[in-house]
């Protein structure tokens, strides 16, 4: 009880410290965060209508307060070249992203699993050194760039998947609203046309933003997955007739999976938010995208939220995680003298 | 393993280098009437749509890179590690502060916490090197803080306390060539991620501006013709990235083998995100 506590208020100063690195980069240290906000095409008017309304004639630490009032209370500004406020562009936005992040995080936990499992089940010295290989290589790629290569073979070359037009086909008519994203939407109404529509354009993009976790995956579990099966447990498991899947899937995997909770847990909470450049490349109508297009027209109140939103989301998930080792692991609850 | 990685990185440095004394096209003159053209012997990676060779723009991409990289991994080496010397070292009210904004700091990924420096400051290649040096420094600060702490509760150096020497001769003579293993480590793998963030910001434009020829908007510019069969202008600086990114992780892996088995370089969410 007394670590949930001491957890929670970690949280807490580090929100506060990532409201005022936010506060001071985009309203203490330009010259004019008004023009920030409402762009450079604004007439000076509105500028100083801005200026008034972000209380830029206040001092600092009152300006400071005002800003934080304003995310807690969800007045996120107006985002100047949408024409709509900033909240209600995100919430029209994020269930494409969520769609998009769900799929790529299942590509990314199924597929390391499928990868890890492959190499640490009987030792295959030239398949580990490939997927090594592999795993090194998927770190080292620009998401964006993948997808666009992915584009260029799949759908210009051999023509087997939709190019960049977003969540389906420019024809085809979404589904009734639900739960917003499509895969599931069509199902519930059983317009299964649609749905295959839905899936053929999630495949691309689902790849390419699940990459990267992927291979920081694979690596990760492939090393979990070697260190325990050398443990004795497992030596004691088999010896004593347990068949080899078996001890692998009571006893090896469990255990290799701990410590993956942390990096699972922050690239879903990653790959939920919207990835900018990869929402960029296959025009997917997501967060992603609208904090793409915001920042080509200056309209920076859209990428403040974004920004608070993102860092928010990595110290909930953080404190959440934490929470969870202990409800998975036993020895975590208890503070040993280790851990102090 | 390690040769090989480190042999790529060199080639990519001595083509930054001497790119255009080899290559003697210039990389911002336009040629409308070459436009487009794709990969020949007079143009090895083909023209861009304003007909600006693509091959002289790679190396001045790779020039850009690097030296944003290698300025981010200095910058944020001695920021960093100034800063988990003084917190760990001093301890106390300074020191929980201190680690607490880097806590914050790290809440941000790093694409989004240069994109927020960029967009605060000015967009632009030096606030990008900024910003992306700001995501790195916490890495620094936390693992160089571990090391003092370590350091400093060792009888080695209570003995060296009590015959007299100062604070600033432990530091120098028995903290710093300790770090040096885990610092090349961080650094070059450090190096790869922030090349990463880099062409993921020239991407969104918010990197270097045209005309300057830097990999992530030359990927931006080759966007549009990729689709209609132009793919040779985003291919060729994507595969820069890929490289050298790729050659620095793997280097530091191979690196830490021999110098530091134990030590886990980078963050899960510095691996994960460098590129998003």
């Amino acid at each position: 009880m007394k670590s949930i506590l001491s957890r929670t208020f970690g949280g807490i100063t580090t929100v506060i410290g990532v409201s005022v690195i936010t506060f001071v980069f985009l309203r203490a240290l330009p010259g004019n965060p008004a023009r920030l906000m409402v762009g450079s095409l604004a007439s000076p008017h509105t500028v100083a209508l801005e200026r008034q309304a972000m209380g830029l004639d206040h001092p600092l630490y009152v300006q400071y307060w005002d800003f934080v009032e304003g995310i807690v209370r969800g007045n996120w500004g107006f985002s100047y070249s949408a024409g709509e406020p900033v909240r209600s562009l995100f919430a029209s936005r994020l269930p494409a992203s969520i769609e998009l992040g769900l799929a790529a995080f299942i590509f990314a936990v199924g597929g390391s699993l499928v990868l890890a499992l492959a190499v640490t089940y009987r030792p295959r010295r030239l398949l580990d050194r490939v997927v090594r290989g592999l795993a090194f290589l998927g770190t080292g790629t620009p998401a964006f760039w993948f997808g666009l290569v992915g584009l260029l073979v799949f759908s210009v070359w051999l023509n087997v998947l939709p190019g960049p037009e977003g969540r389906l086909a420019p024809s085809v008519i979404p589904p009734p609203d639900v739960t917003g994203l499509y895969v599931i939407d069509t199902a519930i109404a059983g317009q299964f046309r649609t749905m295959w529509d839905a899936l053929v354009h999630l495949v691309l993009p689902a790849v390419t933003l699940g990459l990267f976790p992927l291979a920081y995956l694979t690596r990760l579990l492939r090393v979990n997955l070697l260190d325990v099966s050398r443990r004795n447990f497992l030596t004691v498991a088999r010896s004593k007739g347990l068949g080899r899947w078996a001890a692998f899937y009571r006893h090896a995997l469990p255990n290799a999976s701990l410590p993956m909770l942390t990096a699972c847990g922050l690239i879903f909470g990653e790959l939920i938010g919207g990835s900018v450049v990869v929402e960029k490349v296959f025009d997917w109508p997501g967060i992603g995208n609208l904090v793409a297009n915001a920042v080509l027209q200056q309209d920076y109140s859209v990428v403040e939220i974004y920004v608070v939103l993102s860092a928010l989301a990595y110290v909930v998930i953080n404190v959440v995680v934490d929470m969870l080792y202990g409800v998975l692991d036993p020895r975590v609850r208890i503070p040993t003298q280790s851990s102090l | 393993m390690l040769s090989c990685a480190a042999a790529v990185l060199v080639l990519m440095v001595l083509l930054a280098l001497f790119g255009d004394v080899v290559w003697h096209q210039n990389p911002l003159t336009v040629n409308l009437a070459a436009a487009l053209n794709s990969p020949s012997l007079a143009h090895p990676f083909g023209t861009d749509s304003l007909g600006r060779d693509v091959f002289a723009r790679f190396n001045d991409g790779a020039r850009i890179s690097l030296l944003t990289g290698f300025t981010v991994v200095l910058c944020a080496t001695v920021i960093g590690t100034m800063v988990g010397v003084f917190a760990g070292m001093r301890g106390g009210l300074l020191d929980g502060i201190l680690m607490r904004l880097m806590d914050a700091l790290l809440a941000f990924p790093p694409l989004i916490l240069a994109m927020l420096v960029t967009v605060g400051l000015g967009v632009g290649l030096v606030t990008s090197t900024l910003g992306i040096t700001l995501a790195a420094v916490p890495y620094y600060a936390r693992l160089v803080r571990a090391e003092v702490l370590q350091v400093r509760s060792s009888p080695l150096i209570e003995a060296t306390v009590a015959l007299g020497s100062t604070e600033g001769r432990v530091i120098y003579r028995h903290l710093l060539p300790g770090l040096t293993s885990i610092l090349l480590v961080q650094g070059s793998a450090l190096l790869g991620s922030s090349i990463l963030t880099l062409a993921a910001l020239g991407f969104i434009g918010l990197g270097a501006q045209v005309p300057s020829p830097e990999w992530g908007s030359m990927i931006t510019d080759g966007l549009q013709y990729a689709l209609t069969g132009q793919w040779w202008i985003s291919l060729f600086p994507g595969l820069g990235v890929l490289v050298t990114a790729t050659a620095a992780g793997v280097f530091a892996d191979r690196l830490r083998d021999r110098l530091d088995p134990r030590f886990v370089p980078m963050d899960v969410r510095e691996m994960v995100t460098a590129a998003r």
